[in-house]
């Protein structure tokens, strides 16, 4: 890696793990979620710090060019969290169709109820 | 006597639903329209015209309304459920031939245009033909109108569609009951043009893509 990526990468990772604490003080993300970006601004932090590391690993699987185990690891991780994502999109959405069952049922009982009155 | 309640999905029908609900009061069975945050005048006839109705506070798509009825009819007991859709293209006087095959002790009964009748040769057969196909290379069962909306439940068939979200509609769902062995029965009924209204599948797109997701759900999940 060349000097001008890795000062690159610090700063944006920096600027992401920033950001990302900043969103959950103004309470734009919920704590809950936020967890997993603080640890992967975390990890990019480590990236930038210590590219040794992606040396070594990038010898491991002979990969020849480093950057592109940086890119294989952030693509994984990626589609991890897209994955989560939709996983909880579809729980929301179920949850949004028992809470529309609860609510149309009982607007529906209390027209009841006023009718008979 | 079986408890039945007829479900009624409605969304944007105010030129269908008075009608229709005349129509089907007619028979005395339990029913139910379930107003899908119809943008139109919907809601109003409905109350103006003393209809049984839920009405619900975001638009959850034709998938989630069934789902709302079908729990519906669990909580409140039901032995068999029959869905007719709002727009009119479903005959009400067919519904008693449906029941009565759930009386009989079918789990599933599929109110088809093609028991007895032909299917003829459009660009939209060609779909139901391909869906039919693949249904039966997946389960070895044949059927002749998977995409019919008309159907009766009964209650095992209700309490396993309350609770699952795996169906894109109709096809992917009869695919699931046939595959786990349910009993189901095709009935021959008529259906009518759609009085009012535009089709879901007026958009090429969106029947497309219906297409590969009914399909792929058949190969891949049911």
């Amino acid at each position: 890696m060349t000097n001008a990526l890795r000062l690159g990468l610090l700063l944006a990772s920096l600027m992401v793990f920033l950001l990302i604490l900043y969103t959950v003080i103004r309470r734009m993300l919920n704590i809950k979620y936020s967890i997993v970006w603080i640890l992967w601004s975390l990890l990019s932090l480590l990236m930038a710090i210590f590219p040794e590391i992606f040396y070594s690993l990038s010898d491991l699987l002979s990969i020849q060019i480093p950057v592109n185990t940086v890119f294989l690891i952030m693509t994984a991780l990626l589609y991890a969290l897209t994955f989560y994502v939709y996983i909880m999109i579809s729980k929301h959405n179920e949850e949004i169709i028992k809470l529309t069952y609860e609510i149309s049922v009982l607007k529906k009982e209390l027209e009841d109820l006023k009718k008979k009155q | 006597m079986m408890k039945t309640l007829v479900v009624i999905p409605a969304y944007n029908e105010q030129d269908n639903i008075v009608r229709l609900m005349e129509d089907v009061e007619s028979y005395g069975y339990d029913y139910l329209v379930i107003n899908d945050c119809s943008r139109d005048s919907t809601k109003d006839l409905l109350i103006d015209n003393d209809i049984v109705h839920l009405d619900l506070p975001i638009n959850l798509g034709i998938a989630g309304v069934t789902r709302v009825g079908f729990k519906y009819a669990k909580d409140r007991g039901y032995d068999c459920v029959i869905c007719i859709d709002g727009d009119g293209q479903h005959l009400p006087e067919y519904m008693k031939d449906l029941i009565d095959e759930i009386e009989k002790g079918n789990d599933y009964v599929i109110g088809s245009r093609f028991v007895s009748e032909k299917k003829p040769v459009t660009l939209r057969m060609l779909g139901s033909r391909l869906l039919c196909l693949l249904i039966r290379l997946k389960t070895g069962k044949k059927v002749t109108d998977p995409t019919s909306g008309m159907r009766a439940l009964g209650r095992r068939v209700i309490e396993d569609f309350a609770e699952s979200m795996n169906f894109c509609a109709e096809p992917d769902a009869l695919c699931h009951l046939l595959h786990r062995n349910f009993k189901i029965k095709e009935v021959q009924v008529a259906m009518k043009e759609r009085e009012a209204g535009v089709s879901y599948f007026h958009n090429p797109l969106k029947s497309i893509y219906f297409m590969l997701a009914v399909s792929l759900s058949i190969i891949f999940i049911q």
